[in-house]
């Protein structure tokens, strides 16, 4: 029987460092982070801090230059590309800022995606996808295109689209990044509300600290460090630390 | 339908008017191909069948002869009247005729006409007579006489010579010169020749002719021609090119026989030393000509063609036999060779343009997906499925290629062949021949426009499957 706290995704001392124009760019500096079952991770920090890079890690999207990425226990620095892909299609959900929606493809095709690529049963997904799109408030839109919804609802297919493979974590970055505030929140209510109903597992990457507040763990990052963690600080010191550096360029 | 599949066939759809200009493109030179060839088959058909109506008659000739020197001049045959006679005795109903060959330039540089070649052949006319019955095809002027100045008792002007490039430095010199006295040897020539020599080539002119003697070597002859006659075979390639002197001339002017003396005496002229009389040998030739019996209607002449050889190999062994249907097929081959060439020339073009349109646009939507690219990506998509992705495109678009090329050609092969070809043939015959498709065409014609596209799209498939995701992802947002 699986271990109720053992982390879904750790990272143990994980480096990224990229090459520009023959100088180093540290991204990310000796980062280590677990991420529990049913948390609401929200990171934040200003541009360049290594949010994306982070969050990249954490999605197998990247592999770090130093350190490991466990997911469910699993060294990741061991298996193959072809392994890695297997292993972020069936374990991890994406939901991108600017939803990266099909435009050929109906909201339900688009939801059922990710589930075809793994080579999952149409009907079943076709069943699940319309339940889910349900619970994103969305199912009367499900014969459409994509791209003939607003941003919200767009949001809203692409949550769905994630959790079609029933995944350990849902990484979403900047999610509300293209949406206006009353979207942004509608958004941020349906993650939360998917936390906790479902104990869906949300990473998520925001530069608006009102946004990063529905977070229940809230992580500060800078100069490809973590600053403060909200499970050692409360909420309120970490805002406090992140206003300090409001001088600087957040995105 | 794998999800490969089912995007490759997504991004046709969004692309459907490039890709149907590339498809359409690709398919009518597809129709192209299938037609030529379906046109070449029908050719060998009519070669066949021309066989079947024609003749089965067959040329002997020395065994290191190839089927090209029939167009041109034939090694020597010593024993020529020998061989003709061992024929004539052992299939008394064969008809035999010896030919002397040369080939020939001509031209009067001076008077602006460019120079020419030809080809001559050497008859002895009643014997020819009988075999190809020449005499019925002149059209202006006259066949041979009796008393045509067939000898001379002289050797022409020879000349040896390093190489052709120096063959216009003698041709209108010291021969034209030397032989200006001298009463030339009669001559027939080609009416398409005197179309495309007006000035020259026409009934009663005297010109020289430059004619080598020495099969393939380097020596050659300068003798002085008159025109006595035009003829036509009915085909104007070869009568721009065939020129017909007596036998005898020809082995004179080649040597063919005994030289007597070492002075040539011209009377009312002179006596010059050095050009030797000649007693020319009618037994040596360079083709013997054997005509079969004519062959009835429906009765496989060309079956009867390949007995005549093998008759004629078992009474003139070691010779060299051709049969007109050989004759044919090697006319038809070589037109064919050219046609083949010219098909697969152009059909590499287009094709190579298609190719780069294809590798061009898919090349297009790498950059402008790809975001989608890393989106699949995420979503855990394979390398190997991106690829397949592109891959299946180019597998789409040559598969509906190659059936439209193979539906647009058959349907005007129907239409066509529903109005009929028919060809009239000399003997009055008349054949109704269709295209005549081969399933290798069809194979070809579907093969080869799928693996030049799936060749187009794997250096874009290549290329995406690359992609790492992040960079994909990032890459995209930047494209947006």
């Amino acid at each position: 029987m699986k271990n109720k706290r053992m982390p879904l995704i750790e990272l143990r001392n994980v480096s990224k460092i990229y090459t520009q124009y023959g100088t180093e760019i540290v991204a990310l500096n000796n980062v280590s982070l677990k991420v529990l079952p049913g948390e609401f991770v929200s990171i934040v920090g200003p541009s360049g801090s290594g949010k994306s890079t982070l969050l990249h890690c954490m999605g197998l999207l990247d592999r770090p230059t130093k350190g490991k990425v466990f997911v469910e226990g699993r060294d990741t620095s061991k298996i193959t590309g072809k392994e890695i892909a297997t292993l972020r299609g069936k374990k991890i959900g994406f939901v991108f800022q600017n939803y990266n929606l099909i435009p050929r493809l109906t909201v339900l095709d688009n939801v059922i995606l990710p589930g075809l690529i793994i080579g999952k049963d149409e009907a079943k997904l076709t069943s699940k996808a319309l339940e889910l799109l349900e619970e994103v408030g969305i199912k009367h839109r499900a014969d459409h295109k994509g791209v003939h919804l607003s941003g919200g609802e767009q949001q809203r297919v692409a949550i769905a689209r994630a959790l079609i493979n029933d995944p350990i974590v849902i990484i979403a970055d900047e999610p509300t990044g293209a949406l206006d505030s009353e979207s942004s929140s509608e958004i941020m209510e349906l993650l939360a509300k998917l936390n906790k109903d479902r104990k869906v597992t949300i990473v998520f990457v925001s530069h608006d600290l009102d946004i990063a507040r529905y977070g229940r763990r809230n992580i500060l990052l800078k100069d490809g460090k973590i600053i403060k963690d909200s499970k050692e600080s409360r909420l309120e010191e970490i805002l406090k630390e992140a206003s300090k550096t409001s001088k600087e360029v957040w995105r | 339908m794998s999800i490969s599949r089912s995007f490759a066939w997504g991004e046709i759809k969004e692309h459907k008017f490039i890709y149907a200009i590339i498809i359409v493109v690709i398919g009518l030179t597809m129709t192209s191909f299938i037609l030529e060839n379906a046109y070449l088959n029908y050719m060998m058909q009519v070669v066949n069948d021309t066989t079947k109506i024609l003749t089965a008659d067959a040329a002997i000739t020395s065994p290191e002869c190839n089927i090209r020197d029939l167009y041109g001049t034939q090694p020597t045959i010593e024993n020529a009247r020998e061989i003709a006679n061992r024929i004539e005795k052992a299939l008394p109903e064969y008809k035999t005729a010896i030919r002397v060959t040369a080939q020939a330039t001509y031209g009067a540089g001076a008077s602006g006409e460019a120079v020419d070649g030809c080809t001559i052949q050497g008859i002895n006319p009643e014997e020819d007579e009988k075999v190809t019955n020449i005499k019925n095809k002149i059209v202006e002027g006259r066949f041979f006489e009796k008393d045509d100045p067939i000898l001379r008792g002289h050797t022409p002007l020879y000349i040896e010579v390093k190489g052709p490039g120096n063959l216009p430095d003698f041709t209108y010199g010291s021969g034209q010169r030397l032989l200006k006295y001298d009463k030339p040897y009669p001559i027939i020539v080609g009416a398409t020749a005197a179309k495309i020599h007006p000035s020259i080539i026409k009934v009663g002119n005297v010109l020289n002719i430059i004619i080598s003697t020495s099969g393939r070597g380097t020596k050659y002859a300068t003798v002085t021609v008159k025109i006595i006659g035009l003829y036509e075979s009915g085909t104007p390639t070869l009568d721009a090119m065939i020129w017909f002197m007596h036998a005898d001339s020809l082995r004179e002017i080649k040597g063919y026989g005994e030289i007597k003396g070492n002075e040539w005496h011209i009377p009312g002229v002179g006596t010059f030393r050095g050009f030797c009389p000649i007693e020319v040998d009618r037994n040596i030739g360079d083709t013997i000509l054997v005509k079969g019996p004519e062959p009835l209607h429906q009765l496989d002449p060309i079956g009867q063609a390949e007995q005549l050889k093998n008759a004629l190999e078992s009474i003139v062994p070691g010779m060299k036999i051709f049969s007109w249907h050989d004759l044919l097929v090697y006319a038809a081959g070589s037109m064919q060779d050219v046609v083949t060439i010219m098909l697969w020339g152009s059909m590499a073009v287009t094709l190579l343009l298609c190719g780069a349109a294809i590798k061009y646009v898919m090349d297009s939507i790498v950059i402008r997906k790809t975001r989608e690219i890393g989106s699949l990506k995420a979503f855990g998509a394979r390398d190997r499925t991106i690829f397949k992705i592109f891959l299946y495109q180019g597998l789409f678009i040559g598969s509906l290629a190659g059936i439209l090329g193979i539906l647009i050609s058959v349907l005007v092969m129907n239409i066509i062949n529903w109005y009929g070809v028919s060809v009239q043939f000399i003997a009055g015959t008349q054949l109704d021949i269709g295209f005549v498709v081969n399933w290798l065409t069809i194979v070809i014609a579907l093969v080869l426009p799928v693996l030049l596209s799936i060749l187009a799209a794997s250096m874009p498939a290549k290329r995406a499957s690359m992609l790492p995701p992040v960079e994909a992802l990032r890459k995209g947002e930047m494209a947006l």
